[in-house]
């Protein structure tokens, strides 16, 4: 078991499981939602497209919490793209509602 | 301590590989068989004794819709769903399939085409057949929770290919090392071998495999653009009639049979099935669904469809026509479409089927290899990853390997013998196979927790030998039927199955004869050590 290295080696390994199994599962859904605002296509056409691309997403964060250089850095890198694009999409949908 | 990106990703690639190998073993095991789910179904059913069906006319089409839904109407007046399936090539019988309402089972009766009469259990080899390995591909017959599990497995399988790649970076030169008989390395040549070599396979049968079911596994698109109504998104998607809501109003059902003609009529094909959804009901529609057309799928993968027509069961009017092989909805789902004929190999043919089988047993094999790599390696010297629960821990990974694979392979081979020696007028003959499938499998846990585990891999490995060579031999033995008669009569599906049982019966015969081989040049008097050398060359050549 050599990835988790600080003091406390198995918090900071389910720390990592955590951010990957459902950190990596949110970060893909709030892609696919954003991605859908997007695409050039019909709204159904776009959920659908933006969706495919989320698996790739997910694999893409899973791999990326293990190779940070800790379980926070794994984390911060996950909530800060999530939150920007969660932000967009929102300003999308009242942008969309608004006009 | 820094880590280096390969260290990390050896780290995920061997723990997170680990602990679903043996769930990725067994999904690519059974869809490498479900590829030919039909040949093994034909098999199954005794097919090759009933020879080719002669094509019906539409008067006794009509007639056996009309037996159908009588049928039907006696045993589930207000119904879900109804369906009559037409005889055909696959099954010979009339086949009726009902559910009372949304939340109910399924039920079905199989019924004699020219009468009417409900068939008696006995009266064929009812089987599931080839599709038992589709189902336990996907879903283990779980429903819901197996079609999570496998879509979690399969999320793994894509981690463990990209980190895998990253861990093995001289992809090119390593393909063509392979040192033979050195143990532990030559499972990893081997392990890296079967993944380079079927890499683009395993990307595009993982990736399609999520994608099949994207609407379940990642819904947050769906359930954020249409505020929950799913209904009407698939309805926009699919260019197609949305489902109307049930009404809860007696009205009768109109006769069934002219409105497969007319069907028939509109879609240039014969049916094959008349769905009533709602039957009963004011809100009842009836679909016609065209037969399908091999000679008009193959090499087609936009634009698939045998064709349909949708009927409003009271008033009659039409309500949709989808005729064969015409693309209806946008590029995107053309290229999901795309997708999932990619992963069920609906292209190509035989020989694309080949290509899929192969490079389906080569990616179990790689998987296979993983996991006796992991052990292979620890057996020499302990990695100590659980203090002082490791030893037992290494114990129990070494008889879930010999579990989920050899094991597995002996449940897949003993599923061919139940499916000749069960009686035929059991009850649930279909489900009773799958239940003693599961059986021989746990069986063969309990027999690798109980044994050494060499001595475990060599009475499995054996076993699965003589339940593939002797198949041909039980066949003859219980229908007459055998591989010298199908391949006489032409009968390749017969054939293919049994000159492929044998195929993989010499395979476990030549793994065998290598352990054996192995064996006696170790030291006699270090039956430890000779035992672990000689684990080490399972497989190894």
């Amino acid at each position: 078991m050599s990835v988790p290295s600080p003091a406390h080696p198995r918090l900071a390994l389910g720390s990592r499981v955590l951010a990957a199994v459902v950190g990596g599962y949110a970060l893909a859904s709030v892609f696919s939602i954003w991605l859908s605002y997007l695409l050039p296509a019909e709204l159904p056409e776009a959920v659908l497209g933006a969706t495919l691309f989320s698996f790739a997403v997910y694999t893409a964060a899973v791999i990326w919490v293990f190779a940070a250089a800790s379980a926070a850095r794994a984390w911060l890198g996950l909530l800060l793209p999530g939150a920007a694009m969660g932000l967009m999409a929102a300003a999308l949908q009242l942008g969309g509602a608004a006009a | 301590m820094k880590q280096t990106l390969r260290q990390s990703m050896s780290w995920l690639h061997t723990w997170g590989g680990l602990w679903f190998t043996w769930i990725l073993f067994a999904i690519f095991l059974t869809g490498t068989l479900g590829v030919f789910d039909d040949p093994i179904s034909h098999w199954m059913r005794e097919q090759g004794k009933i020879g080719e069906i002669a094509p019906s006319t539409v008067d006794q089409r009509s007639r056996a819709v009309e037996l159908g839904q009588r049928h039907l109407a006696a045993v589930s007046p207000r119904a879900d769903f109804w369906s009559i399936a037409l005889p055909g090539d696959e099954n010979p019988n009339l086949r009726v399939f009902w559910r009372a309402d949304e939340d109910a089972p399924f039920k079905q009766a199989q019924l004699d085409p020219l009468t009417g009469a409900e068939l008696q259990p006995g009266a064929s080899r009812e089987t599931e057949g080839g599709h038992h390995f589709v189902h336990m591909h996907f879903e283990f017959h779980a429903g819901m929770a197996g079609i999570w599990i496998v879509g979690a497995a399969t999320m793994a399988m894509l981690v463990a290919l990209v980190s895998g790649i990253i861990v093995h970076k001289k992809i090119f030169t390593d393909f063509f090392t392979f040192r033979p008989g050195k143990g532990q390395r030559s499972w990893l040549d081997g392990h890296n071998a079967l993944g380079v070599l079927t890499l683009p396979f395993l990307f595009v049968i993982s990736y399609t495999g999520l994608t099949i079911f994207w609407a379940t596994y990642m819904p947050a698109g769906v359930l954020a653009r249409y505020d929950g109504s799913e209904e009407a998104f698939f309805a926009r998607l699919s260019e197609e009639p949305a489902p109307r809501p049930l009404q809860h109003i007696d009205a009768p059902m109109p006769e069934l049979a002219p409105l497969m003609r007319r069907g028939e009529a509109a879609i240039g094909r014969e049916a094959s099935f008349v769905v009533v959804e709602h039957a009963g009901d004011r809100s009842a529609a009836v679909r016609v669904f065209g037969r399908f057309d091999p000679d008009a799928e193959n090499n087609r993968l936009v634009g698939r469809g045998s064709g349909s027509a949708l009927y409003d069961a009271i008033t009659l009017e039409t309500l949709d026509v989808q005729l064969p092989n015409t693309v209806r909805g946008g590029s995107v789902l053309q290229t999901q479409r795309t997708m999932n004929a990619l992963h069920f190999v609906r292209f190509g043919g035989y020989p694309m089927k080949w290509l899929y089988f192969i490079c389906g047993m080569a990616a179990s094999a790689m998987l296979a290899t993983g996991a006796i790599l992991f052990m292979v390696k620890r057996r020499k010297k302990s990695a100590n990853e659980f203090g002082a629960a490791t030893a037992r821990v290494y114990r129990g990974i070494e008889v879930l390997n010999v579990a989920a694979i050899a094991g597995l392979i002996l449940a897949c081979a003993a599923y061919f013998w139940i499916n000749r020696l069960l009686p035929l007028d059991v009850a649930e003959r279909g489900t009773r196979e799958i239940v003693l499938f599961f059986a021989v499998w746990l069986a063969s846990l309990a027999h690798a927790a109980l044994r050494p585990s060499l001595a475990a891999w060599r009475e499995q490995l054996a076993a699965c030998a003589l339940l593939c060579l002797g198949l041909p031999l039980l066949n003859l033995a219980t229908t007459g039927d055998w591989l010298v008669a199908a391949l006489a009569r032409g009968d390749g599906e017969t054939a293919g199955v049994e000159l492929s049982a044998i195929g993989f019966g010499l395979i476990f015969l030549a793994m065998l004869r290598q352990l054996r081989r192995r064996a006696p040049t170790l030291t006699v008097d270090r039956p430890e050590t000779a035992k672990t050398a000689a684990i080490d060359a399972i497989g190894g050549r």
